[in-house]
């Protein structure tokens, strides 16, 4: 099974298994894995979330979690065995040869010391040539991953820079020591499109100068299949199919990864509806007691034999090997039709913005000149009844702001807001209590979103409250229970806490809240960024089924226009502020007419492996950074 | 330079807000202490005092004045640093706290000092046994030090050094035959300036025993926030990233775990050293030390109105100097808080 090469691998897994020991029950957190990655080369690791794909990045420092260790196998960095080897010795290979770079650049940094503090560090621990002067060391570094006035960036401190610069930072440090490995686990996922692009090339542009095996972990099977030379795709810590990038994603062999890969919407071609992986990947601690394939439960292909034994890993090709007994049948999964278009009922304009304007002054100070920074400059727009209205930008174009202004949260400096016939501008109690009943909002963030100590039930009920209507105890557990029937959820969630959900479950429940007391407008800020694309696609779903059912409209935030493509009927590009485009999706996306639409499209990777991703050329002129 | 005009424009702000809570403050004491049912004047007079002669006291102090009025001959008085003079000892206030205050200051300043070495020391240890069987033992260790008060470890620490092993002296600041020389009014600094050490020496032989007391009972509460603060920077991932990058355990615990999480333990001292000038009293108490405590005690058990009105306004002042340099302190080794 391995991969016949001249070179020696620079590192290999052989049966290698982790499991968790501690606690009453032990179960395997990583079954059998075995690779090998040549210096040079870019193994991208693709799976949801509970796969174990970070797993593999801590086996490899040696710091797992408290009760996990390795139970069987060996993991070989350049012949030596890293679980075996003496922590000293490993300690010293880290961050010298073997390099990490993190999901979260902002709190990969410590806060309270400058970036040149811990740039020094660093440098110092991992050597300077002699007679050569940190400083200078830590600009020339700078320098490599293209981060200007490195000088002035190292009296910094993390907070004052942007996720993206942070980013570079960290690759810096990480590439200074001329690593020859390197882990990168997920090191785009809290960035912006545009700056997700321009992170990817430079980790490839940084391994080409120094010949480094890099890991790649994301959960973007897309992403990994346009920077990576070869694809493992785990799933429930198994590999479920590995094999060179371009044929894994141009054929997929096991259904797990056609499914991962049918879950995702696409950004060129024609639309298609997605394919939605029913439930969750079974959990670690049932996966003892399971018999046969562990995907068989989600499998569209399943058949009586899947679920009698684990399949072996089988060559199916060069160099590429899955999981599955029915390789053969894996190209029949289709997805879905696309859903027949919307039938708009009336023309009827629900909200309609003009020229709304938010400016925010910096507070008063003895010190310094009070300035203004507009926020929202000038915005027109208009939602029409059951439409789906997408709002695409970075951080920073003023797309949170925007939704702020529409659900009140704040009050447009300039400008009016007209919903439903009246004019809601002011702002005031009676235009807040009117908002109230036609503009719910849907968080970000599921995690923070719901209140950890109160139970299901009560949450999605939380807008009887303020109505003052059917606050009954008995009538709200009774709108509980048709709410998580709405959102697919077993009715006795309305008794258990968030703590008790999974993400995608929360996220559900995130969206019953709002829709309890039917609002005619939702206003949704990034509700499926960081979740799986198992879960997003059943998210879009069931907002396509809802909107079929209850024929609310939505103003729909996201920064990943291939979401929006699938889901809006309009799009709105914001750029500082700004609305620069405006247009029916399919239009704006199929011919942008600004560069700066260009410029995001670009930024996603494209859909055909084999189609050149080149979003830095289409950049120029648009720096946003 | 951004750090020091922050600091800068943080000391305008808190000077500014400090004069109205000085002024609401003052106005309590006054009030307060003019409602309760004690006449100034009667109590300056001897007990066989006629009526007439307190009537006229009462004139002469201006006690049959508005209460307003009163209040504003007070407040000029006080900005003119006269706070009155004390009915009992027939002293003036300001030369009484003048004299007793620095003492309490240096019993502060130096319990505080034991508390925090305790107090970081022992979170440390308490953060590095995290996990192993020792934990619970030392967990038991540090609630059981957080539930005893310092005037018990005030008696224990006296029993034990001082009566059953007699190695060190437990009441007042010097022992008798020590003179005591004044250029500032802080007796160890004084002994230092003049070059009398063997005075200094038995000055901080005194300190010991009232120091360790408050320093013990304050640090329990000191470990178990840096312990907890310790834990929850560890789950932050520039920890982890710092291992990754291959720094030892002692240096990451050092220079990046404790960095961060010395900004709550610091809130909590500051707390601490507010209470701290209150708190002294009961230790004063115990080792006769010639203090502000045992200045309070004295006046309130003399109902002395003079005193205890100038003792409340030193410890509002004193409360206010300390939050503003723990802020300070909090502006130098927190980043995010100073301005962009």
């Amino acid at each position: 099974m391995a991969i016949p090469s001249a070179n020696n691998p620079i590192l290999s897994a052989k049966n290698l298994c982790v499991e968790s020991l501690g606690g009453k029950e032990s179960f395997p957190v990583l079954t059998d894995l075995n690779f090998s990655l040549e210096p040079g080369k870019i193994l991208g690791l693709v799976g949801e979330s509970g796969a174990g794909k970070s797993m593999i990045g801590r086996t490899i420092s040696q710091y797992l979690p408290n009760g996990f260790s390795v139970t069987k196998g060996t993991l070989a960095f350049d012949g030596e065995d890293l679980v075996t080897m003496a922590a000293e010795r490993r300690r010293n290979l880290l961050g010298r040869d073997i390099a990490f770079i993190p999901q979260e650049p902002l709190s990969g940094l410590n806060p309270v010391l400058t970036v040149g503090q811990q740039m020094k560090e660093h440098l110092l621990r991992i050597g300077l040539a002699a007679g050569e002067n940190w400083r200078e060391r830590a600009l020339k570094e700078f320098e490599a991953v293209h981060l200007p006035h490195g000088a002035a960036l190292l009296e910094k401190y993390p907070h004052q820079l942007s996720g993206g610069m942070c980013q570079r930072i960290l690759i810096a440090m990480a590439f200074a020591s001329r690593p020859r490995l390197l882990i990168a686990d997920e090191p785009t996922t809290a960035l912006d499109v545009t700056i997700q692009a321009r992170i990817v090339k430079l980790i490839a542009e940084m391994q080409k100068r120094d010949g480094t095996a890099v890991i790649f972990i994301t959960h973007d099977l897309r992403l990994a299949s346009q920077i990576s030379d070869e694809i493992m795709v785990l799933y429930a810590g198994r590999p479920a199919e590995r094999g060179p990038a371009k044929q894994l994603f141009s054929a997929p062999a096991h259904p797990y990864t056609r499914c991962l890969q049918l879950a995702n919407p696409n950004i060129s071609g024609p639309r298609r509806g997605l394919f939605i992986l029913p439930e969750r990947m079974p959990g670690l601690r049932v996966l003892k007691e399971l018999k046969g394939c562990r995907f068989a439960s989600r499998c569209p292909n399943a058949i009586e034999a899947c679920t009698e034994t684990e399949p072996p890993l089988a060559d199916i090709g060069p160099n590429h090997i899955a999981a599955c007994i029915r390789t053969e049948k894996t190209p029949d999964i289709v997805p879905p039709p696309l859903a027949p278009g919307r039938e708009i009922a009336s023309t009827r304009i629900h909200l309609n913005g003009e020229k709304l304007t938010k400016a925010y002054t910096t507070a008063w100070s003895p010190f310094a000149k009070r300035s203004a920074f507009k926020a929202v400059n000038s915005v027109d727009f208009t939602l029409g009844e059951g439409e789906f209205v997408g709002i695409v930008g970075e951080s920073g174009s003023g797309k949170s702001s925007l939704a702020r202004l529409v659900v009140g949260l704040d009050t447009p400096t300039d400008g009016r807001i007209t919903l439903a016939g009246r004019d809601v501008t002011a702002n005031g109690r009676s235009e807040k209590a009117y908002r109230r009943q036609y503009i719910q909002m849907v968080f970000q963030d599921p995690q923070s979103a719901l209140n950890p100590r109160r139970r299901i039930g009560s949450i999605v009920t939380q807008a009887n409250e303020a109505s003052g209507l059917h606050t009954g105890a008995r009538e709200r557990m009774d709108r509980a229970a048709e709410l998580l029937k709405e959102i697919g959820l077993p009715p006795d969630a309305a008794m258990r806490f968030p703590s008790q959900l999974s993400g995608g479950q929360k996220q559900r429940v995130n969206i019953a809240r709002a829709l309890c007391t039917l609002p005619r407008i939702l206003v949704a800020d990034e509700i499926v960024s960081g979740l799986d694309v198992s879960v997003q696609a059943q998210l879009l779903d069931l907002l396509l089924k809802l909107r079929d059912e209850h024929g609310f409209s939505m103003l729909f935030i996201s920064h990943d226009l291939s979401v929006v493509r699938y889901l809006c009927d309009r799009v709105l590009v914001m750029y500082r502020g700004e609305v620069v485009e405006n247009g029916e999706t399919e239009t704006v996306f199929a011919d942008p007419r600004h560069p700066y639409t260009r410029s995001l499209l670009a930024a996603v990777p494209p859909d055909d492996v084999n189609t050149e991703w080149s979003p830095v050329a289409a950049e120029a002129g648009y720096q946003i950074e | 330079m951004r750090m020091f005009a922050t600091i800068a424009k943080l000391l305008v702000k808190r000077v500014l807000t400090a004069i109205p809570i000085l002024l609401i403050v003052s106005a309590l004491l006054f009030c307060i202490l003019r409602i309760l049912p004690v006449d100034p004047a009667a109590m300056s007079l001897p007990p066989n005092a006629t009526v007439q002669e307190v009537e006229a006291m009462r004139a002469e102090m201006g006690l049959n004045l508005p209460l307003y009025q009163q209040y504003g001959i007070w407040l000029n008085k006080l900005f003119h640093g006269d706070i009155g003079r004390s009915i009992h000892f027939r002293q003036d206030v300001t030369s009484l706290i003048g004299s007793t205050l620095p003492a309490t200051i240096e019993l502060a300043v130096i319990a505080m000092g034991v508390a925090t070495v305790f107090g970081l020391a022992g979170g440390l240890f308490l953060f590095y046994v995290r996990g192993t069987r020792a934990e619970a033992a030392m967990d038991f260790l540090s609630i059981l030090l957080l539930s005893l008060p310092e005037f018990l470890w005030s008696l224990f620490l006296l029993l034990i050094f001082g009566v059953f092993f007699e190695v060190l002296p437990f009441t007042g600041r010097l022992s008798p035959g020590f003179e005591r020389p004044v250029v500032t009014g802080f007796l160890l600094l004084d002994s230092l300036i003049t070059g009398k050490i063997p005075t200094f020496l038995n000055a901080l032989e005194h300190m010991i025993l009232p120091c360790l007391a408050l320093g013990i009972a304050l640090s329990p509460s000191l470990m178990r926030v840096l312990r907890s603060s310790l834990l929850d920077a560890y789950q932050d991932d520039y920890i982890q990233q710092a291992r990754l990058r291959g720094l030892s355990e002692k240096r990451i615990l050092i220079r990046h775990g404790l960095k961060n999480a010395i900004l709550p333990t610091l809130s909590l001292m500051g707390v601490q050293f507010g209470f701290l000038f209150g708190g002294t009293l009961l230790v004063e108490i115990i080792y006769s030390y010639p203090g502000m405590g045992n200045l309070m005690v004295d006046a309130i058990r003399n109902a002395d109105l003079p005193i205890i009105q100038g003792a409340g306004l030193t410890y509002c002042i004193a409360v206010l100097v300390i939050s503003i340099v723990v802020d300070s302190l909090y502006l130098i080794l927190n980043p995010k808080l100073r301005v962009r």
